[in-house]
């Protein structure tokens, strides 16, 4: 079982939600999706509580828009059911879902205005006339569109289209907001600025959100929880600190932050506390799989390391607090401002190379290259999972 | 539309007596045919003959192309344009001074006039052939030989029998009969109908053109009994296909189907039938080599020879005294030898026609368009 | 491993466009660069000068009457024609004939081509998308009056359908002839144009719009009817556009399928060129045709605006 699967385990069968008549606002069961004999997705199940704001995180190809488009009834799962506010909703076309969508390329109406735009789905579910244009004028003054109402789609930037296909997603007052990769084609920096709005209007009208995305960065910004998936599997549930902290697999490890891998085998194993022989010498490390895979002295297995919890120190020079550490040969030196990237290795051995962030706020030193250095970590952050 | 072959069997020896004689006519012709032997003009690769397709192009192919080619060494091409489509060719290539796109056409006696009368076309009058030909040759109404006629035809009542069980049909009136409607045929400008209508409908052929209501009331019931409307190959078609029992056609038309298995049969009702004439004729603006070897071409087309040959082919009476009819046609009311057969046939002068056919048309369009 | 050049570094097509180069740079030196642009529209000015001095022939001639003494149209000018066109019943006839028959026959022929636009792009199996595309194009291979021919015999008394029926033990009926008839052979045969000129126009909306306007709440229907319609607009007023011109100035299927007693106004402006020789009237007609046609596509233009032909160079 892994961890993802045991914290799931623990969610739904954990005795203070099964006391409290609580229903998630999304129970996705067993579900599968098969095209032509290849599954997307396999096996997934997760629920989520109302309010909250999920991501779902992972590669293109690992079937995370294709569980996207289950809950949005865009497809029907192969087998499976899904849930929303207790209600099985697989049989349930999409124009009878009380989802609203922002979708990767927008979709919006482009023969309408922004408030057009807006006011269709309210048309579309029969609200009644008279209450459409305060509400449509209430949604855009919540994304800051207030005086655009009357523009074409082609006569507003690209952020401004973002805000409409919010409006346009949330007027109806959806139980559940989905987010299909929607800020993917922006630049960086309205990327980042839209990721704080989106945050920001999901906090304050506490709308269930599920967005899905390929950016790690985005998905600890901006969620309460996380999915990692790959392959169509879904490979850890957390909140974004555990995801990142405590990764249930070296997938989850490798695909979220900078990570090291460093193969090598178990010389030493007790409890938790693991040894693994490397090229750069035995490192102590803390075993990673779930519970019922103990180490076994001997066997292969892959420690990971965040660039960032490694610390940089002149060879012979002590870094008090940490409990290990490497000697390396400086070979690339990147100087991004508020950190050094540095690139070091064991001489001679190309596969042994660390990749170091440097935050050194007060020393001002930077290593040149060749310069001999020495490596160190706490042994609690050099994660050890199984090669198998 | 009516098309006439002209079949002129003609050999070399015919064709050389038939030279000799234009020579000893001493006719003084503009075209010098007089001095044909010692001066033959240039003679170019092939001649082009505007005709009708089908068994008509053929028809005309037997008895004068061939010959002709054979006497001559010329060749000649057919062009199959419309009749109808060719005339505004002509007419243009010679308000333009240009050549005209061909040599000789072959056309009904009515557009040919129109061509006259607009001055397009080149005299025959010297024509040797000229000599031996009966009235029917000479066009009406026109000054010399701006065309000639090469044989005569009748729209006849055509009628598939097995829809006539207690024997054909005596009048034109039989085309009203509430069991025919929707399965009639008539030209769709109605030429041909124009002028049994003005019998049929109660009215003196001597009014034509002044007074055409009984005409235009007639055709106004036909209409009622929404009638099909084309052109020659419709009627084959029509016939062949059990669309139609009744059809106002050339009898060549009907004759061409019967020979194709169908059973069709016809008639000239006891209003009459219209007799028309086809002709050939040759446009203006040819270099004179190719005018003479032209000439020649109707020339030997007006031979009795060919005119046997031509006809056969075409079921029609020729412009040639003493012509056999085909076996199949013998006494037959479409073709008409004696000046009894003429009795029932109406003929009206083609000035008339040319004068008033344009209105004709118009009103049968109104009526059948309305 | 030897290196090897791959071959589509420099693929052959690169190597043709060259030499095609090198030709041209013989044949129209650089220098002349300013005249490329001139000497590629000539074509075109010419074609459309031809077509402009022939409208002024064809305007001049509806200005003669044809004397029928001589065959030759009148020296001076007159409106005679035109009175005439206004007061004989029959070319209002015929003239309301093939405007409302146009109006139809564009009506059904966009109705029946919607569908099967849509399908074919979007279709999701390649295999569906090809036999579409086939059907729609084995058609073109066949020239109108062979498929005119093709109902004759499919539609006639002793034809395929009539067959079918007598095997129910009805009919036979007179299928062909008439002015349904005309009409049917007439959106038989608009049907591809129709087809070729929507599918651009509805590949060019995005599904995810579709998908979007399903999830804000809008059943197919009206996902047609308020986004794929509106959307489409641009496809439907060409495909309209030259359906109704094409239709209005058909000449073939009413000769052939109306049995001769539902003449379209080419038929008539035929019967006056070739038929009664008045090409000044023919000329009339043409002209009224000409004017017919050009305040109709007018009209859709004011009604549609030209820039759904993407005249305005920016889409919708």
């Amino acid at each position: 079982m892994s961890a993802a699967a045991r914290a799931m385990a623990a969610d739904s069968s954990a005795p203070d939600r099964a006391a409290a008549p609580v229903v998630p606002a999304v129970s996705v069961r067993d579900v599968a999706m098969v095209f032509s004999g290849q599954a997307a997705v396999a096996d997934a199940s997760f629920d989520l509580a109302s309010g909250r704001f999920l991501t779902i995180l992972g590669p293109s190809g690992s079937g995370k828009t294709t569980l996207l488009r289950m809950i949005a009834g865009f497809q029907r799962p192969t087998r499976g059911e899904i849930a929303i506010n207790g209600r099985p909703v697989s049989a349930v076309p999409p124009h009878k879902r009380r989802v609203g969508m922002v979708f990767q390329k927008l979709a919006l109406f482009p023969h309408m205005t922004a408030a057009e735009n807006v006011a269709f789905p309210l048309k579309m579910r029969r609200f009644d006339a008279r209450e459409i244009p305060a509400r449509v004028a209430r949604y855009l003054d919540l994304v800051h569109l207030g005086p655009y109402a009357d523009r074409r789609i082609h006569e507003l930037s690209g952020g401004q289209q973002q805000r409409v296909a919010i409006a346009r997603a949330l007027v109806f007052e959806p139980d559940l907001l989905l987010l299909d990769e929607p800020l993917a084609a922006l630049d960086r920096k309205l990327r980042e600025e839209m990721q704080l709005e989106f945050r920001r209007i999901q906090k304050e009208l506490c709308i269930t959100t599920i967005n899905v995305t390929h950016d790690q960065r985005e998905a600890l910004v901006v969620s309460d929880e996380v999915i990692v998936m790959d392959r169509g599997r879904i490979q850890q549930m957390a909140d974004p600190i555990s995801a990142y902290r405590e990764p249930a697999n070296a997938f989850v490890a490798s695909f979220i932050g900078v990570t090291n891998r460093i193969e090598g085998r178990l010389s030493d194993a007790q409890g938790d506390a693991v040894t693994l022989d490397t090229p750069f010498g035995p490192c102590a490390g803390r075993w990673g799989a779930p519970a019922g895979r103990s180490p076994r002295v001997g066997e292969a297995a892959t420690g990971m390391l965040r660039a960032e919890q490694i610390r940089v120190a002149p060879s012979g020079e002590d870094r008090g607090g940490l409990d290990a550490s490497v000697s390396a040969e400086i070979v690339d030196v990147i100087f991004e401002g508020e950190r050094v990237v540095y690139e070091a290795r064991l001489a001679g051995r190309p596969e042994a190379t660390l990749r170091v962030f440097d935050h050194d706020p007060l020393g001002h030193a930077v290593q040149p290259v060749g310069a001999t250095v020495r490596l160190g970590w706490n042994r609690r952050d050099l994660i050890v999972f199984p090669n198998d | 539309m009516p098309d006439t072959p002209f079949f002129l069997q003609l050999s070399r020896r015919r064709f050389l007596q038939g030279a000799a004689a234009a020579g000893s006519l001493g006719a003084a012709s503009a075209l010098g045919l007089r001095t044909a032997f010692a001066q033959e003009p240039e003679k170019p690769a092939e001649i082009i003959v505007r005709a009708w397709g089908g068994s008509w192009v053929e028809a005309l192919k037997a008895g004068v192309s061939d010959p002709f080619t054979k006497a001559t060494g010329i060749a000649v091409r057919h062009d199959l344009t419309e009749d109808n489509e060719i005339q505004p060719k002509v007419w243009a290539a010679v308000a333009q001074k240009r050549v005209p796109p061909i040599h000789v056409n072959w056309d009904t006696t009515t557009n040919a006039t129109k061509s006259a009368l607009r001055g397009v076309t080149e005299d025959l009058s010297d024509l040797p052939n000229l000599a031996h030909v009966t009235d029917l040759a000479k066009p009406v109404g026109l000054d010399g030989y701006p065309i000639v006629d090469t044989y005569g035809y009748v729209y006849v009542l055509a009628y598939r029998p097995e829809a006539f069980p207690d024997g054909p049909p005596t009048s034109w009136k039989a085309m009203l009969d509430p069991k025919f409607k929707g399965r009639i045929a008539l030209y769709n400008d109605g030429i041909g109908f124009h002028f049994p209508a003005q019998v049929a409908g109660g009215g003196k052929l001597e009014d034509i053109p002044a007074n055409m209501q009984p005409a235009w009331d007639f055709i106004a019931k036909v209409k009622e009994q929404e009638p099909l409307l084309g052109e020659d190959p419709d009627f084959t078609t029509w016939f062949q296909n059990g669309e139609i029992d009744l059809a106002c056609t050339i009898s060549t038309n009907a004759r061409e189907a019967k020979k194709n298995g169908i059973d069709v049969a016809w008639v000239v009702p006891e209003e009459g039938a219209k007799f028309d004439t086809d002709g050939l004729w040759i446009p203006k603006g040819l270099p004179e080599n190719e005018l003479y070897w032209a000439k020649k071409y109707i020339d030997m087309a007006i031979g009795k020879e060919s005119q046997q040959v031509w006809l056969d082919g075409l079921g029609l009476p020729g412009v040639v005294p003493g012509l056999t009819p085909p076996a199949d046609l013998v006494g037959d009311p479409s073709y008409p030898t004696k000046p009894e057969d003429f009795e029932h046939l109406i003929r009206i002068s083609s000035k008339i026609q040319v004068e008033n056919e344009a209105d004709w048309f118009g009103k049968f369009k109104a009526i059948m368009q309305g | 491993m030897p290196l090897r050049p791959s071959r589509s570094a420099y693929p052959l097509s690169w190597r043709v466009l060259d030499a095609l180069e090198a030709g041209a740079r013989g044949v129209w030196p650089a220098r002349f660069a300013r005249g490329v642009p001139w000497l590629m529209l000539a074509p075109a000015i010419l074609l459309v000068g031809l077509l402009a001095v022939s409208l002024f022939e064809i305007a001049d001639a509806s200005l003669r009457t044809l004397d029928t003494a001589t065959f030759l149209p009148s020296e001076e000018h007159t409106l005679a024609n035109y009175a005439r066109a206004f007061s004989e019943p029959v070319v209002l006839a015929v003239g309301l004939r093939s405007l409302g028959g146009a109006l139809l026959v564009t009506l059904a022929t966009l109705i029946l081509a919607f569908p099967y636009a849509y399908a074919m792009v979007r279709t999701p199996s390649a295999a569906w998308r090809k036999t579409l595309l086939i059907a729609l194009f084995l058609p073109f291979f066949i020239g109108q009056v062979v498929r005119a021919y093709g109902w004759l015999i499919l539609l006639g008394n002793q034809g395929l359908a009539n067959e079918i029926l007598g095997l129910a033990g009805l009919g036979p009926y007179r299928l062909l002839f008439n002015y349904w008839a005309v009409l049917f052979g007439l959106v038989q045969y608009m049907l591809p144009f129709a087809v070729l000129m929507l599918a651009p126009a509805l590949s060019a909306i995005p599904e995810e719009v579709e998908a979007a306007a399903g999830s804000l709440g809008a059943n197919w229907g009206r996902t047609l009817l308020h986004v794929v319609f509106p959307m489409a607009k641009p496809g439907f007023v060409g495909a309209g556009l030259v359906v109704l011109t094409l239709t209005l100035t058909d000449f073939a299927i009413p000769a052939i399928l109306g049995g001769g007693g539902q003449d379209f106004i080419a038929n008539a402006i035929y019967d006056q060129f070739f038929r009664t020789s008045d090409q000044g009237m023919g000329a009339t007609l043409t002209v009224l045709l000409v004017l017919v046609g050009s305040t109709l596509v007018g009209l859709v233009f004011a009604l549609f605006g030209a820039g759904t032909l993407s005249l305005r160079g920016r889409g919708p």
